[in-house]
């Protein structure tokens, strides 16, 4: 059973989605019992963190299956150079990617839909030259692959999904923690835009209820935070050194709602405080009591 | 005696084609690679174009500039002078386009030419004399005939569109087919060649060039032959010519199919009338011969030149034409006030010396990476028919991107680094408070405000107290323009919700080219 033909039966059997993907998702005993509910890594090197961050959840063994599919979601939306923190880390995209395969990953696609130009965002971010060295697909959206779908969300209820995101055993978030206007922040739960077909400039008008409802669509079962060197101002693009901070941090979780707590803290923001997660604890997408949780630091 | 075809010269007539069909590759190799390869500066891509003596002359004469690139046209220029016109038939992508038509036609028996053609030669000289003497007034209308400008625009704006419409079908035919795995790569490879498919002028330029091709089935080469200023041009810098026609009167058998066969109206029989201005060194005659009587030896010899075919009064006519017609270019409101849809791209000179410069060959409308800029109908007048806009609506202007700037062969554009083009303003944006999400119906938005690239930005916010249509009241985060940051790319018009008739949008007032189109005072700074 894939992912698609999955969701398809959740919807239809009228399963709750969250739940749904939780209990029969490929490799749910070992990673629910045990293990840290976030990893927090930080040092100097971004590969290095991001390979600690997902070994103090058990390691990439736990999300990736041998022979299985992975595709992974980094923020790929602005033709900047990583030292804008406009993009994810490509040196964080390449880790994932290398630990996938490692993990016996049959095939690993890294993609997003973008906002300038795709070539451009490929390239001058760095990701297409990092995730192909390490042995991934770095395809451009194609058209033909975008697909109405049910979201089945409260507010969204069916919008265009582009299908590569939808057609894998493991789906992994990468974003990178950065300032935005309008939500004051934007991390994991917003990333899902780059998943989806326009008109996806209009969900602007409800962008905390569409990224939640996103988030509880797509379910990855790994969400890695790039905080290695984050936007402060001027988001979501910035345009200057100046705009960013080296913050040489990456959190990971299986709880999206977790991993967006944290980065919410970095920017000095009380989680509750944002809309967006009260609207992800409303709708069960996991926990932001950071203080109750079990976090493991590692500093490498 | 033997009747045998020259075997030579029949060689020499497949050597030419595959001159040709590797200058006519080169041509779409360059053009096809005018676009966002992966680098922000790109190599010499419009090289062509500085090859070709009119544009040199006619752009240093209209620009009143020493354009240096052209320097290359001296090449042309003393090939011509040595080997006369084989640039007209062995380089010239557009006369091998021509060529092939004309070949096809005939093949297809839709051009069965009789006996030999005459007259009409002159009127590629009256056209060189018109472009020369607009020239001389900095009436810039060499691009319009000038075969290189002419391919690159219909190329970039037609032809592209058309092959960019082409196989998007044939990756729809193989999705529908269900070789969804081909069809991917076609895809992939598709949207890494950047191959703009919008153009507002695509349609009506298309079908000029389909003209043209079409005049092929009435007369072979019938652009080259009658039309072409740059083939007039070169025509009259042949002097030495150095591999003269020669017909062995002992072969010759009077048939007349050289002068049926040839192309371009050389008139190679009898030989005393052979106009070497017209000869473009096919080898078409000689390979037709049935007896192999036409030859071309080598001869170093200075011709008394046949005249070309434009007499001193047709020179006079056509400059008068040319003189009445320089004002009648100029009836534009254009001229009196800056066209606020006129957005040219960053490093554009000055309108009137960017219109002096610029010959329309859409090189910028090929390399730009998300399509916006556009060939313009009536914004310019009537002499800027065809000159660069940027349409926001249709795509916005790449941060971080000079290409346009780098492929302009005449410097209307001035090249520019990228650091220094992120720089340049070429225009404003305007909130339409009457259409704008926020403002009107008190909903958040704030999109213009996200992609604003510059920084700071240039979209700030202001809370706006709305009356929804229920009467109650809304509060909300609503954009406000800083003048003075805003670059005018139009990525924030690009990308309004507001899907129809954007509620932010760029007008070209405030652009760093113009003195007279400006907003702000800036006495004392």
């Amino acid at each position: 059973m894939n992912r698609r033909t999955f969701l398809k039966d959740a919807v239809l059997g009228g399963v709750a989605l969250g739940a749904g993907t939780r209990l029969l998702s490929a490799f749910p005993a070992a990673g629910q019992s045990a293990g840290p509910d976030l990893a927090v890594a930080q040092g100097e090197s971004p590969a290095t963190i991001t390979k600690a961050a997902v070994e103090a959840l058990g390691g990439m063994g736990k999300f990736v299956g041998r022979g299985s599919v992975v595709v992974i979601k980094p923020n790929i939306g602005w033709d900047r150079t990583p030292e804008m923190a406009a993009c994810t880390n490509p040196e964080v995209v390449k880790a994932l990617v290398e630990l996938s395969l490692e993990a016996g990953a049959k095939k690993v696609t890294v993609m997003d839909n973008t906002t300038n130009q795709a070539q451009r965002c490929y390239v001058r971010s760095g990701i297409q030259a990092a995730a192909k060295a390490a042995g991934a697909d770095v395809p451009f959206v194609n058209p033909r692959r975008i697909k109405k779908m049910p979201i089945g969300g409260a507010w969204l209820k069916d919008w265009d999904v582009i299908q590569d995101f939808i057609e894998c055993d493991t789906l992994i978030n990468v974003p990178i923690a950065k300032h935005h206007s309008l939500c004051r922040v934007t991390l994991g739960m917003k990333n899902w835009l780059g998943a989806i077909g326009d008109p996806r400039n209009q969900l602007h008008q409800k962008i905390d209820e569409a990224s939640v409802d996103l988030a509880a669509f797509f379910k990855p079962k790994l969400v890695v935070l790039d905080a290695y060197r984050i936007l402060t101002r001027n988001g979501p693009q910035g345009g200057r050194p100046s705009d960013t901070k080296l913050v040489k941090t990456v959190a990971a979780s299986r709880d999206a709602a977790a991993v967006e707590a944290f980065g919410a803290t970095l920017f000095d923001i009380n989680p509750p405080d944002l809309p967006l997660l009260k609207l992800a604890l409303e709708r069960k997408l996991g926990r932001i009591d950071l203080e109750k949780m079990n976090i493991e630091k590692r500093t490498v | 005696m033997k009747r045998e075809r020259s075997r030579k010269h029949r060689l020499l007539q497949l050597l030419r084609v595959a001159v040709q069909a590797f200058f006519l590759g080169l041509f779409f190799y360059l053009l096809f690679g005018t676009h966002f390869t992966g680098e922000d500066y790109i190599g010499p891509v419009e090289s062509f174009f500085h090859f070709s003596p009119l544009l040199a002359a006619a752009s240093m004469l209209a620009a009143r500039a020493l354009i240096v690139f052209f320097g290359l046209a001296a090449i042309t220029v003393a090939v011509t002078l040595l080997l006369g016109r084989v640039a007209c038939g062995w380089v010239c992508p557009l006369g091998t386009i021509h060529q092939f038509f004309s070949w096809a036609f005939k093949k297809a028996k839709f051009l069965r030419p009789k006996k030999p053609a005459s007259g009409g030669l002159w009127v590629k000289y009256a056209v060189l004399v018109f472009v020369l003497i607009a020239a001389l007034f900095s009436l810039n209308v060499a691009g319009f005939f000038d075969p290189i400008s002419f391919l690159t625009r219909v190329s970039a704006v037609s032809l592209v569109p058309a092959a960019s419409q082409g196989l998007h079908g044939l990756t729809d035919l193989l999705y529908t087919a269900k070789l969804e795995g081909p069809g991917d790569t076609l895809a992939q490879s598709v949207e890494m060649l950047t191959l703009n498919a919008v153009f507002v002028q695509g349609f009506a330029i298309g079908l000029i060039f389909l003209a043209f091709i079409l005049l092929n089935k009435w007369r072979e080469r019938f652009w080259c032959r009658y039309l072409c200023p740059l083939g007039a041009m070169l025509g009259l810098f042949g002097r030495l010519n150095l591999f003269k026609l020669k017909i062995d009167e002992d072969k010759c058998t009077k048939c007349n199919l050289c002068s049926i066969h040839c192309p371009t109206q050389a008139s190679p029989f009898p030989n005393d009338t052979w106009q070497s201005s017209e000869c473009i060194y096919c080898e078409t005659c000689a390979a037709v011969c049935p007896t192999g009587a036409i030859t071309f030896p080598f001869r170093f010899k200075r011709e008394t030149l046949p005249a070309v075919d434009f007499t001193r009064r047709r020179v006079v006519a056509s400059s008068l034409l040319a003189l009445f017609s320089v004002p009648l270019f100029r009836i534009s409101k254009a001229r009196k006030r800056a066209s606020e849809k006129l957005i040219r791209p960053p490093g554009s000179l000055p309108e009137p010396e960017f219109l002096s410069r610029c010959v329309k060959c859409g090189e910028c409308m090929k390399a730009c990476p998300t399509n916006g800029l556009q060939p313009v109908l009536a914004e310019a007048g009537p002499e800027g028919l065809w000159t660069p806009v940027l349409v926001p609506k249709i795509g916005y202007c790449e941060f971080y991107c000079s290409l346009c700037t780098q492929v302009c062969p005449t410097g209307a554009i001035k090249e520019l680094t990228v650091p220094e083009k992120t720089t340049v303003k070429i225009g404003t944006a305007w909130i339409d408070k009457n259409r704008c999400i926020p403002y009107f119906l008190g909903r958040p938005c704030i999109v213009c405000e996200e992609h604003c690239p510059v920084s700071p930005k240039a979209i700030k916010f202001t809370d706006v107290e709305t009356v929804r249509p229920d009467g109650t009241i809304a509060v909300e985060k609503a954009p406000i323009i800083d003048v003075e940051l805003c670059i005018g790319c139009g990525i924030c018009e690009n990308k309004c919700p507001v899907a129809d008739q954007p509620a932010i949008y760029v007008t070209s007032v405030g652009e760093d080219r113009s003195k007279e189109n400006q907003l702000l005072l800036q006495i004392g700074e």
